[in-house]
């Protein structure tokens, strides 16, 4: 007896207590990739927050002249083989006399030596601060007098190093920005739909009593409130077990909304039907008209007698079903295509492809979230929070999703990448961000415009392309390292 | 059984129309309609703008004119395309087809690819060929579809100019000529043969991120299945490791990568639309994008109803399946 005693204390001193974070955190750490893919966002990050001090240029600067200008060559040493500090050469534009086409040739006559950290265009350092300060550049940079594309420039002659940086912004952050919307809605439907389902809520209560709803023996025990032609119906019987459980206010907005909503649908079903039968003809009408009759033959008798009550969760959960329905490419394409036909300003676009990208994709997310939801309704604590006279919406936001949290976390850093391919796919085709804004889609879709024998003439044009892959494929390993930290089966 | 098949169904029919109405109510969110352009044309004058309202049935309220569609819908109709000036249906149907050659090629590319390699990997776990493999399904799942796509018309263009002609052709999906004759007087089979020569990087590019995703899924299937006791009783009892690995092992392990056939569907949808439209390939995507701009209605709810249609067959087949094969799964 003493032994086990011993060994169990033995055990007991040899090792500190972790919590759950602190050994997932543990685990996080020692993920092969995970510290890679942790330093290469950050780094991202970071040059997408400076995009005005590391890019030489303003956002919207243009050299019309210098369309799709090669990457400006940077020497580092001198014609005759001795080391110097980098400079480069001066562009500058010809026609080839036999093929009619744009050349860019150098002109090394004189050298323009790049300076590190000097004064450049001015601009507002997160958006208030005014700074002039720039990580390349130097005196000639500003008076134009050479230029420095170091990754060339696009059809407008920008500078496509300072565009990446500020596309960085765009695209590194609406990635995030959708998850969290996209969470925010997928939480609320999800936590709605899991914590009360299997409870009914009413649409529609009938004012009077059902015609076959008659106590069978008129002495029998409350056949009043059965046989009476108003008393008898669902209305009436709500209002009885309102009154009896003290939440009459509830009841009667409830009431207004329900009668509101099946008065509007009603009324909608009737346009419908009238504008459907004045524009049909022979067969089609006929059955137009028992089709229409039909359906609102049985709203007004439900209206009158009858009841209807639907499972939220049923409702919800048909609503994901809907929206996984459609392919998630074409929705998401009509959905801004649409929209994208508004003129606005840019902050309002990138406001609408956020909530875009939130709203077609919420759907996974609630449906995953409901799951957990069950499983944790269930549990003792949320049943001792009941017990403790917990309202629904504190027991459901205070106790249930946090014990989700750990999912929530591996599925937004799952989610991220999802976003950002889903933006830059948009913005590719034209339907999501617009110019003058860059994003690395937008940025992208310059190599395919210009025609499809012209992209080898001009490779630089893909790089925004290799920014895409690697953040998603960062993010893509710290998802997974989060998700081997964070899975509580992974307890060793 | 058949109860379980026939209540689906029915489930499908509220999915149906909702997803048609929801995007019946998108398309409504445009400035104005497709006549709304005629108005500043001056060769149009009101009355005729009036008629083609009338004969568009754009005066209407949009719940009648989802109606009337919906009715067309059922007898078989499509509707008029507005910008075509002809029926929605002979416009989609080769678009369809068109796309199905890619979508359908991609899913057989998948398979074809991702199974060996999940099996191989799962059986060398930790060697170098395991973790290539991996690195590549990460990769894979990375790239995204146009950038991808864009590299292999790069790769195309390069491969002409190293070689002098084409190795494989530079977008597009059928040659104007083939062998001197034109491409649709030359013989069925060589027609074939020449839109296959076109899809072989578009489907190498629209199968990659679903390859890259089912080698993993293999993988940790696998894996999984190997641990499992009754795998230990087959080598107990001495049989071979071939007939283990084979029989007992890859074959439950299988079992749901058959079934997520269905689940592919949405996805490579998506994926096979990028690839179009970078690589010219004239399918639904290029369609949609094109009625998008002229909100050409009609031609957006035919493909939109089409593929969602095509989407929930997928889905219902791919849960039949996992049923049929998979005796444990009861359907309730």
């Amino acid at each position: 007896m003493s032994d086990i005693h011993d060994t169990n204390l033995r055990e007991g001193l040899g090792e500190r207590s972790q919590s759950y974070w602190q050994k997932a955190w543990m685990r996080f750490r020692r993920h092969p990739f995970a510290r890679w893919a942790s330093v290469v966002l950050l780094v991202l990050y970071s040059l997408a927050l400076f995009a005005d001090f590391v890019g030489p240029y303003p956002e919207a600067k243009s050299f019309r002249k210098l369309q799709f200008v090669p990457p400006t060559k940077v020497y580092f040493k001198t014609e005759d083989g001795r080391w110097t500090r980098p400079y480069v050469c001066k562009v500058e534009r010809s026609r080839n006399p036999r093929t009619f086409k744009l050349e860019f040739k150098e002109n090394c006559e004189e050298k323009y030596t790049i300076y590190f950290f000097v004064k450049g265009y001015p601009y507002k350092f997160l958006g208030f601060i005014p700074m002039d300060l720039h990580l390349l550049g130097g005196p000639w940079l500003v008076e134009e007098k050479a230029y420095l594309f170091l990754w060339g420039t696009d059809d407008f002659g920008r500078d496509m190093f300072s565009r990446i940086w500020f596309g960085a912004r765009i695209s590194l952050t609406i990635g995030i920005l959708a998850t969290l919307v996209a969470l925010l809605i997928g939480i609320t439907m999800g936590g709605i739909s899991g914590y009360y389902a299997g409870s009914r809520v009413h649409i529609v209560r009938g004012l009077f009593r059902p015609p076959q709803k008659r106590a069978a023996v008129p002495g029998e025990e409350g056949a009043a409130e059965k046989n009476g032609f108003f008393s008898g119906g669902a209305l009436a019987e709500g209002w009885r077990e309102a009154v009896h459980e003290r939440r009459v206010p509830i009841f009667l907005v409830g009431l207004v909304l329900q009668y509101a909503f099946w008065g509007a649908a009603t009324a909608v079903l009737y346009t419908t039907m009238q504008g459907f039968l004045s524009i049909s003809e022979g067969l089609e009408r006929y059955l137009a008209m028992i089709v229409f009759g039909g359906l609102l033959g049985i709203m007004v008798w439900m209206f009158l007698f009858g009841r209807l009550a639907v499972d939220v969760d049923d409702l919800i959960m048909r609503t994901t079903e809907i929206l996984a329905a459609i392919p998630g490419l074409f929705l998401l394409i009509i959905l801004s295509g649409m929209l994208a036909q508004y003129d606005m300003p840019s902050s309002t676009r990138f406001l609408l492809v956020l909530t875009i990208l939130a709203f077609v994709g919420w759907g996974g997310l609630a449906r995953n979230i409901r799951g957990f939801v069950l499983q944790l309704r269930e549990m003792e604590y949320a049943q001792a929070a009941k017990a403790l006279g917990a309202g629904d919406a504190r027991i459901l936001f205070r106790h249930i999703i946090p014990g989700t949290l750990g999912y929530l976390i591996v599925v937004a850093s799952l989610a991220i990448p999802g976003y950002i391919l889903a933006e830059s796919g948009l913005s590719f085709l034209g339907l999501g961000i617009q110019e003058p804004s860059s994003s690395w889609g937008l940025l992208l879709s310059k190599a395919q415009q210009i025609g499809i024998s012209a992209i080898k003439e001009r490779p630089w044009l893909f790089i925004p392309g290799f920014f895409i892959f690697v953040s998603i494929l960062t993010y893509n390993y710290l998802g997974d390292a989060l998700r081997d930290a964070l899975d509580p089966r992974a307890e060793h | 059984m058949t109860a379980y098949i026939l209540r689906r169904f029915l489930h499908l029919i509220p999915t149906f129309l909702g997803a048609t109405f929801l995007a019946f109510l998108v398309i409504q969110l445009a400035p104005g309609d497709f006549i709304t352009r005629l108005e500043l044309d001056p060769s149009y004058d009101r009355a005729q703008i009036e008629n083609f309202r009338r004969l568009f049935g754009l005066d209407q309220p949009f719940t009648v004119q989802y109606a009337k569609w919906l009715s067309g819908f059922m007898k078989g109709y499509l509707g008029l395309s507005l910008s075509y000036q002809t029926d929605v249906w002979h416009v989609l149907k080769p678009r369809i087809l068109n796309s199905m050659v890619l979508v359908i090629s991609s899913i057989v590319f998948i398979y074809v690819v991702s199974i060996p390699i999940g099996i191989y990997s799962a059986l060398r776990q930790y060697s170098w060929g395991d973790r290539f493999w991996t690195s590549f399904a990460f990769f894979g799942l990375a790239v995204p579809n146009f950038f991808f796509a864009l590299l292999m018309l790069y790769f195309a263009l390069w491969l002409k100019d190293t070689f002098g002609h084409e190795i494989f052709p530079i977008g597009g999906m059928r040659s104007l000529y083939i062998d001197g004759v034109d491409f649709f007087q030359a013989p069925k089979w060589r027609q074939w043969l020449d839109v296959m020569w076109h899809a072989v990087l578009p489907v190498i590019v629209a199968g990659t991120a679903g390859t890259a995703g089912l080698t993993r899924v293999m993988r940790t299937q696998m894996l999984e299945t190997k641990m499992q006791d009754y795998v230990r009783t087959a080598r107990a009892k001495g049989l071979a490791e071939r007939v283990v690995i084979y029989k007992h092992i890859l074959r439950n392990a299988v079992i749901p990568i058959i079934a997520s056939i269905g689940f592919l569907l949405p996805e490579l949808f998506g994926g096979a639309g990028f690839v179009e439209v970078v690589m010219a390939w004239p399918g639904l995507t290029p369609l949609i994008l094109d009625a998008i701009f002229s909100i050409d209605v009609y031609i957006l709810m035919g493909s939109i109803s089409i593929s969602v249609v095509l989407l929930m067959i997928g889905n219902l087949l791919s849960d039949l399946l996992l049923a049929w094969v998979d005796p444990r799964i009861r359907y309730s």
